[in-house]
Formats: C-alpha cells, sequence, structure tokens
C-alpha cells in the first residue's frame, strides 16, 4: 500500500516539475538587467552585442531556449556561466557540499532540540518552566538571523574566542552557523511538538490508556508521540527545502560559501544559467522534502495512505 | 676540555639549529589578508580581459613599470625606457634573468605578444595608442605608436598591464586566470575558489622587486591568504580576533573603534576616487542648466565629511582627486555649498516654494528621484543628499537598486539624479563618464554636446606631452564643471589596518596603492 502511494505522489511530482521549470526558466526573463550587459565592453556596437547574444544562444525562439535548457538538465549539463565563465556544474559542485553541510547539520539540531524541548514543555506542568519556553518560543521565532549571528559572534568568538568569527575551515567554523540557523528551527519544531503532544492528550483514548493503568512513560512514548508527530513531520518535511537555500543571511555574515550565496551573486550579475541551476536545485529540495515530508506520514497514519490512495 | 668542546659544540649547533627552525617557523608562516569591499567578485585572474582584478593579481604579476605616491615612475621589468621627441616611439630596455612561473623566459618577444593579446578586450584601450610592437634583441622592444600617447606609463603602470606568461595565455585559452595564472610576479596562484580565497605561495626564485620594495628578494612571508568576506563588520571583528592579519579597505565607520585596539595599526593612503551626484540632463526639471546649479550648491560636502565620515577625508569640490594637476581648476567653477544662492536659482528657474516647504512651478511639485546601489556607505550618503535637497525645496524619492538593475535604469534613461562612487586615479575618467560614445553608462549624466565632445577628443587623442595633455584635460575638465551635470561630493582616504602583534607593514606605502611592493615587504613579528 505504502508503495502504491509512494508511486503516486512520484507520478504527481512530472507535472509539478515541468510547471516548476517553466517557472524557472522565464522567470529569469522577467528580471530586469542582462547578462549580456556586463559581458560588453562600454561603447561596444549593436553588432558587437548581437555576437555575443548568438553566442549564448539567447537569440533563439524562448520555446527553443526552454527545450534546449531542459534537455540539457536532464543530462546533468547545466552549461557554462556567461559571467563567472565556469562551467554550472563546477560553481554548483563547488557550492553544493557546503550548503549541505549547513542545511543538514542546522536541520538535525533543530529537529532533535526542538521535539525535546517541545516535549519537555507539553508534560512537565511548571509555570516557570512553562513561560521560559514560551517567551524562548516567541524570541526564536522573531529574532532576525543576522542579528544573532552578530550576537553569537560578538560573545563566542570575540568574547570568549572559541570559535572562527567566521570562514569554512573546520567543523569549529560551523558551530555559530549552524547554532543560528538552528535556533529558528528549534522554536517553531518545539511550538509544533508541544502543541501536538498537549492536543494528543486531550484525547479521549489518552484518558482510556490511563484507566488501563498503564505508565505515563508508557503512554507518551508508546501512544502520545507517534500520534503527535503526524504535525512535527509535516514542518520537518517542509524544511527540507531550506536545507539548500535557506542560508543565504547566514553565508553572507559568516563569510561562508553556499548555494544561496551563489544564486545571490548570479542574480545581482544576471547571469542566466547560474540563477537557473540554483533556483532548479532548491525546488527540487522542496519538492523531495514534500515527498518525503507525505510518504512519512502516510506511513506513520494508514488514514492518510487509505484516503489518497 | 674535549668535553666542553663537545658541549660547546652540541650547544653551538643547538643555538643554530634552533635559530634555523625559528627562522623557518616565521619563513613558513601564513598571512591571512581581508579583501576590500570594492574587490569582492572578481572572477578571473586574468590582468588583459579581466574588468576587475584585486590586489592579489599585483603579487602573481609583474608590470613593465611602477608608478609611486608622487605619480613618479620606477623601472621594473624595463630598467629603462626613451620616448622620441615627437612621441611616435617607445623604446624599452628589459630586464634580464626574469622567467615566468611555468619557467618561460621574459622577453622582448613575451611583450610583442602580450601587447598583441589585448586586441577586442576590455582593456584594449590601455594599448590602443601602440600600432606594433617590433623586437630589436632579445631585451628590447620598440612601441610604435598611432599617436604620442603621454599617458602611455600611466597605463604600463596599471594593475590591468600585469604581464602574463605567453605560452599559459596561448594553452589556456578563456582558462586563463582561472584555473591558473602564471606571471613573473614575487608568488604563484596556488588555489582560487571564486567568492570564498585565493592562496598564493611564495616564488622562491623571484630576484627582481621594484626599487618600491625595501626587499627585491623572495617575499619574506611563504603563503599569502586572501579571503572574500562580504560582511564588512565581519571582516572587522576578524582582524580583531585574529582571524586575519590585514584588512585592506576599512570603511570609514570602524576606524574609531580600531584605534581603540592596541594590537591594530591603521594605514591612512590618499583615496584614489570621488563619491558624486551625477544629474541627468535629459530629464526635467534637470534639463535646465540653473536647476543644475542649484542642485550643486544644496550639498554641504564639509558638512557630509564631519556627519558622515568623522572628519576623515576630505570634501570633494571638482571631478578629480586633489592630488591630480587637473583638478587644479578655476576656482570659481569648483562647486560650493551655498544655500541661498541655490534658492535664488530655483526662483529665477521658476520653481517656488511652497507651503510645505517644496517648491512649485504651478501644479507641478519640485519631486525628483534619487537612485543609489545598495551598497550601506552609499546608502547613508544618499540619506543625507536627499535631506540636503530638502533643505533647497527639492524633494528627492530614494530608490535603491542592485548595481545591475541600476545599470538598466541608467541605460533606459529612466533616472534623474544618483548617488555614485569611483576609483580612478588619472583625469582620463573624464572621458569614462562624459563623453557622448557612452550615454546612459557609464556617462549617467547622458550629456551630449559639441564642444564637450571636441575637448575630450583633444585631451584623449591629440596630446603630444605631458604639460599638454594636464592643459587639455584641465580645459575639459573646466567645461564639465560649467555644465553642472554632477555634484561632487567626498574623496575618501584608503584605509588599511593590520594586526601589529602577528605582521609588519612597511611605513611610509610606496605607490599608489597598497598592493604588490608593499606586500614584499611584510614581515611576520616573532
Amino acid at each position: 500500500m505504502i508503495l502504491r502511494y509512494t508511486f503516486q505522489r512520484l507520478l504527481m511530482l512530472i507535472p509539478v516539475s515541468f510547471s516548476i521549470s517553466v517557472v524557472i526558466f522565464m522567470i529569469v526573463y522577467l528580471l530586469p538587467g542582462d547578462p549580456i550587459d556586463n559581458l560588453l565592453r562600454v561603447g561596444s556596437s549593436p553588432e558587437d552585442r548581437a555576437e555575443l547574444v548568438a553566442q549564448y544562444g539567447l537569440d533563439r525562439n524562448l520555446v527553443v531556449q526552454y527545450f534546449v535548457w531542459i534537455g540539457n538538465m536532464f543530462q546533468g549539463e547545466f552549461g557554462q556561466a556567461i559571467v563567472l565563465r565556469r562551467p554550472v556544474a563546477d560553481l554548483v559542485a563547488q557550492n553544493l557540499p557546503y550548503s549541505l553541510t549547513l542545511g543538514g547539520l542546522a536541520f538535525l539540531f533543530s529537529s532533535t532540540v526542538g521535539m525535546t524541548l517541545g516535549t519537555i514543555s507539553a508534560i512537565v506542568r511548571h509555570p516557570v518552566l512553562d513561560r521560559f519556553m514560551r517567551g524562548f518560543i516567541l524570541l526564536g521565532s522573531t529574532v532576525p538571523g543576522f542579528w544573532l549571528a552578530l550576537l553569537l559572534i560578538l560573545f563566542f568568538s570575540v568574547n570568549l574566542g572559541w570559535f572562527p568569527v567566521s570562514g569554512a575551515g573546520g567543523w569549529k567554523s560551523l558551530v555559530l552557523p549552524v547554532l543560528t540557523i538552528g535556533f529558528g528551527g528549534v522554536a517553531l519544531v518545539a511550538r509544533v511538538t508541544r502543541v501536538a503532544l498537549l492536543d494528543a492528550q486531550r484525547e479521549d483514548f489518552v484518558t482510556l490508556l490511563h484507566a488501563k493503568g498503564l505508565s505515563s512513560r508508557t503512554i507518551l512514548f508508546r501512544h502520545l508521540m507517534p500520534h503527535a508527530l503526524l504535525p512535527v513531520v509535516t514542518i520537518l518535511a517542509l524544511r527540507i527545502g531550506w536545507i539548500l537555500g535557506g542560508a543565504v543571511t547566514v553565508e553572507f555574515v559568516f563569510g561562508r560559501p553556499g548555494l544561496g550565496s551563489l544564486l545571490i551573486r548570479a542574480l545581482g550579475q544576471r547571469d542566466y544559467p547560474v540563477v537557473q541551476a540554483c533556483l532548479l536545485m532548491l525546488a527540487l529540495a522542496v519538492m523531495l522534502g514534500t515527498l518525503i515530508g507525505d510518504v512519512a506520514q502516510a506511513s506513520m497514519d494508514p488514514r492518510i495512505r487509505e484516503r489518497k490512495a | 676540555m674535549r668535553y666542553s668542546t663537545k658541549t660547546q659544540l652540541l650547544s653551538g649547533s643547538a643555538i643554530v639549529a634552533a635559530g634555523l627552525l625559528f627562522s623557518a617557523a616565521a619563513m613558513a608562516q601564513n598571512v591571512s589578508v581581508a579583501f576590500s569591499a570594492s574587490e569582492l567578485g572578481a572572477t578571473a585572474y586574468n590582468p588583459v580581459a579581466a574588468s576587475t582584478l584585486n590586489t592579489a593579481t599585483s603579487l602573481i604579476y609583474d608590470r613593465l613599470v611602477e608608478q609611486d605616491a608622487d605619480q613618479s615612475y620606477h623601472p621594473h621589468l624595463a630598467t629603462s625606457w626613451e620616448e622620441t621627441a615627437d612621441g611616435m616611439a617607445w623604446t624599452f630596455s628589459l630586464l634580464e634573468g626574469v622567467t615566468f612561473h611555468d619557467d618561460t623566459p621574459f622577453n622582448a618577444a613575451a611583450v610583442q605578444s602580450w601587447i598583441a593579446s589585448y586586441a577586442g578586450t576590455e582593456n584594449e584601450y590601455l594599448v590602443e595608442a601602440i600600432g606594433s610592437v617590433d623586437v630589436i634583441d632579445d631585451l628590447t622592444v620598440r612601441f610604435n605608436m598611432d599617436r604620442p600617447e603621454p599617458n602611455l606609463l600611466y597605463n604600463l603602470a596599471s594593475a590591468f598591464m600585469g604581464i602574463p606568461s605567453p605560452t599559459a595565455f596561448a594553452e589556456l585559452g578563456d582558462n586563463f586566470g582561472v584555473t591558473a595564472a602564471v606571471g613573473t610576479g614575487p608568488y604563484e596562484l596556488q588555489s582560487f575558489e571564486i567568492g570564498l580565497e585565493t592562496v598564493l605561495v611564495r616564488n622562491e626564485d623571484y630576484i627582481w622587486g621594484s626599487d618600491l620594495s625595501e626587499n627585491t628578494g623572495p617575499g619574506h612571508i611563504e603563503t599569502f591568504t586572501f579571503r572574500e568576506i562580504p560582511d564588512q563588520s565581519t571582516a572587522f571583528l576578524e582582524l580583531r580576533t585574529g582571524g586575519i592579519d590585514l584588512l585592506l579597505g576599512v570603511p570609514t565607520d570602524f576606524l574609531q573603534i580600531l584605534e581603540a585596539e592596541a594590537n591594530i595599526q591603521i594605514i591612512q593612503m590618499p583615496g584614489v576616487g570621488i563619491s558624486y551626484m551625477p544629474i541627468n540632463v535629459t530629464a526635467p526639471p534637470f534639463d535646465n542648466i540653473l536647476v543644475r546649479q542649484a542642485t550643486g550648491m544644496a550639498i554641504d560636502q564639509e558638512g557630509i565629511v564631519a556627519a558622515i565620515y568623522n572628519g576623515v577625508g576630505a570634501p570633494a569640490h571638482n571631478f578629480l582627486i586633489s592630488s591630480l594637476p587637473e583638478a587644479d581648476v578655476d576656482p570659481d567653477l569648483n562647486v560650493t555649498y551655498n544655500p541661498a544662492r541655490a534658492g535664488e536659482l530655483l526662483d529665477e528657474a521658476g520653481w517656488v516654494m511652497g507651503d510645505d516647504g517644496v517648491r512649485v512651478m504651478g501644479d507641478e511639485r519640485l519631486t525628483v528621484s534619487l537612485y543609489t546601489a545598495n551598497t550601506t556607505e552609499l546608502t547613508r550618503l544618499t540619506q543625507v543628499v536627499q535631506a540636503q535637497l530638502g533643505e533647497i525645496g527639492m524633494e528627492a524619492i530614494i530608490t535603491v537598486f542592485d548595481s545591475s538593475t541600476i545599470r538598466d535604469e541608467y541605460r533606459n534613461n529612466a533616472h534623474q539624479l544618483a548617488v555614485r562612487s569611483y576609483d580612478w586615479n588619472n583625469s582620463d575618467i573624464l572621458d569614462w563618464f562624459f563623453s557622448g560614445n557612452r550615454l546612459g553608462y557609464p556617462n549617467v549624466s547622458m550629456w551630449e554636446d559639441e564642444e564637450g565632445q571636441r575637448l575630450n577628443d583633444v585631451a584623449m587623442t591629440e596630446s603630444s606631452t605631458s604639460a599638454e595633455r594636464i592643459a587639455n584635460f584641465t580645459a575639459y575638465h573646466e567645461y564639465v564643471l560649467s555644465q553642472h551635470l554632477f555634484v561632487p561630493i567626498y574623496q575618501p582616504t584608503q584605509n588599511i589596518a593590520f594586526n601589529a602583534t602577528s605582521i609588519s607593514v612597511p611605513d611610509p606605502v610606496r605607490g599608489s596603492r597598497f598592493r604588490g611592493q608593499s606586500f614584499m615587504d611584510i614581515q611576520v613579528v616573532e
């Protein structure tokens, strides 16, 4: 049943991917600015411009350009960056590991810490702890990343000297960026976990379990957690897309490379092939996250796969 | 005795060994450098074709001549040069025994092919007066000129005229400067990760430094790691915490804080550019010269230097940096703050003060657009300019663009006023920004004028001697000023900060910028 459901979800991704690829392809043409302007010598003639436009295939019909582009993408051929003058695949390959490492660790951090804090705040009914958790969640949801990053740098790098201020060399350089990105995620996951557990505790079956004489620990881990995990999984799945592209500000402040930084740089220079490749990677990550979330939910809740299958 | 001698010998050997180890440790040390904000984003170390180069380029490539801070020219790969009386030929004697990093020889043939390689590139203008290059012998070349070019030595001293290995240049093609960069400089390119860092390693064979450095042999430092740190606050904190040793281009805002740090020393050098506000002369109401003149008089340059830049740097009253002789124009043409006169000029132009402090002409309000690019320093300056324009009854609406979009706006003639800056220490910058051949960008003023173009052409192509060139550019500069095409605002200083507990930096700094010649004299402090 779950395999059939997964297959159906995969099939649904085909039209979604097609639509996204069209949007990504077209969106760069709607941007003001032109990569050819960045390449042209000042004072160049219209003929020089036409030559460059032809060289990069920008003189062809948009539909033709799209199919050439998508065909190349299927073969893993991302083309040549117009302004950065390198194969786009090289640029992506250079930046992707940094994004995956940072985003992956931040995801892991926010998931584990968030779920732990959310669970503690739901089961330990103490007004002081409750107020602390509410404050923490509010802070985590509202503090801007760049501000938190500077605060962490000032405290941990400048005052204590524990971690480097910036850069991408070694595990130490990952700690502060992971904390910065993870902080918002921790608050979000903690809030969702807390609400889901509190809601689940009010269900009739919990009263029945208590009446049957099950211990609180058994009820929590065997019955409440799987029930409460459904919304948490949804939130976590949506954050998978963030792993690749959600760290732009943090990459900027900590001077780290990454897909987000590459996208911003390419956007500034209107380097179409790079922008398109980066956006495609980010869109794929979001789609993959959604798919994983859906499948995970279905595997945890038979009602979902039965309803949708 | 024997024991004693042996002990002494052992002790002596130990001291020598320790000394050698100590010296080796010092020599092996890496120095970390952060580029200034204006140097970020270089995509290739290719002086021939690149439009953006950074300081590391000056360590990979040597030039024929070097320019000192006093604008004098010094021999480097050219030991001497001679110009014919009519300016139609230059003969250069080349330094013997110089080799590129790929062990190919530097000689007259290399110079010949190097000059030819500029054809069709962004930087072709640097050599466009050179008709041909003759190889006289292995170490002598003659440049046959199409016209006299008194600016030739300036061009040859430019970072864009670093000399690459002809062999590597031909072999690598478009990848030259990307996958490898081969010059004759004191450091070789070890790695280049675009947007992240560049690592240079010492050229052990280097013995041909120019006289702008005390050290003409191999560099004292084994490796330089140049880092691109996009956020200036982060770069500043890296310097404070010892993450980097040298910060090129310290923002003026940070100077006071850095001065308070015991381990940080700051070097201030004269600036090589200005911040200014171009006026689009084709966009009403600025098609009226009286409105343009009034706009210039609204800006309080001295007040801006004091308020925004804490008194560091200097006010700009014309388009060129004050160290250039062509900046010495008729004082009446300099743009100075005079709000009362600005008000009179606007009255004369028909713009009368409205009840709400904004001038009007009939039903039309004096509301204009004020563009700027998204850098913190320019944004702050633009806000102050907006306030000062408001004082004379001109309501300016600020729009902040990224650098690519703003160029498009200029090209589409969609702008009225803009706040910009440039870095260039030569009067030919006037041609770049005001030639009628470059309307939109870089001629943001959209100025097309017959007399202006004539004066431009004379200055650019008809000057035979340096004195003549100065006179011609001064005349062109004065004419540009008389047309009120822009408002000069600020001349920044070049600020360099270093960690004095880790490195020593030559003082005073030679050259017009802090580049290769100064890096040669950087030493590790033990």
